[in-house]
């Protein structure tokens, strides 16, 4: 018998469409990709493979500096969102209903409703204002900012995690004379660790791409890979600019899909 | 794992010690830093310079309004060196620790946004002109026609760069007036000009140093250094300088009024207007620089270069953009605003 359920797939022009999308999606990226490879120094004739742009990249100490303050600031971020995403989602789904909790759970995502650049001007004043009362230039402006917009993206898996979760494992370890604490420790947490990990990826490719917030709170000589690209457009983009381009989507492309692996695993 | 805690720390400790003996902090544009230079003032000097980027002057100028922004040198372009002046946030240079200070060209010198060079000593300038595949358009190059009323040839195949100071500025020029203009007339016919001339445009965009090498585009509004880079690639693109007028940007260094390594500062300022390290700036970013003798030093194929010695003819037609009052910048804003409707 035909299946007559609803289904978007059988709705006419759905592969006209889906194909369009999929191509104004990719093609840019695609192209990008490919031009990072050319032996030229345009970026609109291919003439022949070459790596040149890569090593050019890499022996750029400027690039290596913004690479590895990056990986710094998203590594320190993606440790403090996740831990603090953590807490918040245990506290929002694992206590009993009270007053102004789902006002709560708005006001940790903020940052995803908020626009960058509105972040970005209040913080550019408020970190102002330390900096002078307190003379300190270092990272740790650029750590706390990022670590602060990353924690929606920890949150929500790490939340929509906790509310899929079975709670008659909790309840039956608490029935077997489990503390509180070691409930936690030894069913909640194992069981929630993927989620955990799926949130902390997000946040540091949250933390790895951000232009805006980082522009206006980064001190001297704090520029990160992207605010170091951004720069460079005022002469016209150089091919390497391509290739740092394609190291950071394949990064992000490598996250993404552990992310996406251990969030579908369990389901 | 424990090699990024430990960048963390270096990188914390390194920041603590910012304001230690021989370091300066450079607030530039992106890519405009010759690495060369800065080895070179390393070297004799003992001072270490970090470099910052930005991407705007709006940017540098928001930044460094907020305060506490740690930078020592700042280096805005001619309309908003009186801006950061008159907020108080660049100090007056003491012209005692610049020896090097009697080097600036005689033109540079009494410029109109820093007359006598009190707040501001040269980086480097360039012209906003007209860019032209001469193999597709073989007539007169040097008319801002060229994109405000293209020829046959050129129509569809004219690029714009999408500056708003930029194309208004050419444009008040061709019809008469003077930029910053609050006279509703000109302004009027500036808009129905920039209004008609753009149909026949193909696009509104930078990276014309790639563009009109490949002859993508065949013509452009845009800068000298980068139609430079393009005719080094491609000999039939040819640089115009619009003989209704045309405009000049320059960038200038200035000091900060929060600035931390004073005397590191002058010492650097000093430094880039001896002849030889100016060119140094100049073959990196391929402007021309506001410095006396520095030719010399110039990379061969920029001493001869059309783009940035400007021919005799053409060098009284150049003229900056001034800080434009409120009124001519809500009006400039509004044209551009239609124009890109």
């Amino acid at each position: 018998m035909a299946d007559r359920s609803f289904s978007a797939s059988r709705l006419p022009g759905f592969s006209t469409i889906a194909t369009i999308v999929f191509v104004v999606l990719y093609a840019p990226i695609v192209t990008l990709v490919i031009y990072s490879f050319n032996e030229g120094k345009t970026v609109s004739a291919w003439e022949g493979f070459s790596l040149r742009w890569y090593q050019q990249a890499w022996s750029n100490d400027i690039v290596q500096e913004a690479a590895l303050r990056s990986l710094t600031i998203a590594t320190c971020a993606m440790l403090i969102a996740t831990t603090v995403a953590t807490m918040a989602a245990l506290g929002t789904t694992r206590t009993g209903p009270f007053r102004g909790k789902s006002l709560i759970s708005a006001m940790i995502n903020q940052p995803l409703m908020v626009p960058d650049i509105v972040t970005a001007i209040s913080l550019l004043i408020f970190v102002a204002a330390i900096k002078v009362a307190t003379g300190y230039q270092g990272l740790l402006y650029l750590i706390l900012a990022h670590s602060a917009f990353c924690i929606p993206f920890a949150y929500l898996p790490i939340k929509a995690r906790l509310e899929s979760m079975d709670l008659s494992l909790e309840n039956a370890a608490a029935d077997l004379y489990a503390s509180p604490w070691q409930a936690f420790r030894r069913v909640t947490l194992p069981l929630l660790a993927p989620a955990i990990m799926a949130g902390g990826m997000l946040a540091f490719v949250i933390s790895l791409d951000d232009v805006v917030i980082t522009t206006f709170v980064k001190s001297g000589g704090q520029d990160t890979l992207p605010t170091y690209m951004l720069g460079q457009l005022r002469r016209g983009t150089e091919p390497d600019v391509n290739a740092i381009s394609t190291v950071l989507l394949a990064l992000t492309v490598v996250l993404l899909s552990l992310f996406f692996l251990l969030t579908r695993k369990r389901n | 794992m424990k090699k990024l805690l430990l960048a963390t720390a270096i990188g914390f400790m390194g920041s603590l010690a910012a304001h230690a003996e021989g370091e300066l902090q450079l607030y530039n544009w992106g890519d405009y830093t010759s690495p060369e230079l800065l080895a070179k003032f390393e070297a004799e000097t003992g001072i270490k310079v970090t470099v910052t980027d930005y991407s705007s002057n709006d940017e540098a100028l928001a930044k460094i309004e907020a305060g506490g922004h740690g930078f020592d040198l700042v280096v805005p372009s001619n309309s908003f060196i009186p801006i950061f002046a008159e907020k108080g946030l660049i100090q007056p240079l003491d012209l005692s620790k610049l020896p090097n200070h009697a080097n600036i060209e005689p033109r540079w010198m009494d410029v109109v946004w820093d007359a006598g060079r009190k707040n501001s000593v040269p980086w480097l300038w360039g012209s906003t002109g007209v860019g032209v595949n001469t193999a597709v358009y073989k007539g007169d190059i040097n008319t801002s026609s060229i994109f405000l009323d293209p020829p046959a040839e050129l129509v569809g195949k004219v690029n714009v760069t999408p500056e708003m100071m930029d194309a208004i500025g050419m444009a008040t020029l061709y019809v008469g007036g003077e930029v910053c203009t609050e006279d509703t007339e000109v302004l009027k016919k500036v808009r129905d000009l920039l209004t008609a001339a753009k149909p026949k445009w193909m696009s509104m965009d930078y990276g014309m140093e790639d563009k009109m090498a490949t002859n993508d585009v065949s013509a452009s509004m845009y800068w000298n250094g980068a139609i430079m880079r393009a005719r080094l690639v491609n000999p039939d693109v040819k640089f115009g300088y619009p003989k209704e007028g045309y405009l000049l940007f320059m960038d200038s260094v200035t000091l900060l009024s929060e600035a931390k390594n004073v005397e590191e500062a002058y010492k650097f300022m000093d430094f880039i207007m001896l002849p030889e390290n100016a060119a140094m700036l100049s073959a990196f970013a391929r402007y021309g620089n506001g410095i006396t003798g520095s030719e010399a030093f110039m990379p061969d194929d920029m001493k001869t270069a059309p783009e940035v010695a400007i021919p005799e003819e053409f060098l009284a037609l150049g003229q900056f953009i001034p800080t434009c009052s409120p009124k001519a910048a809500e009006y400039n804003t509004a044209i551009w605003t239609e124009l890109m409707k």
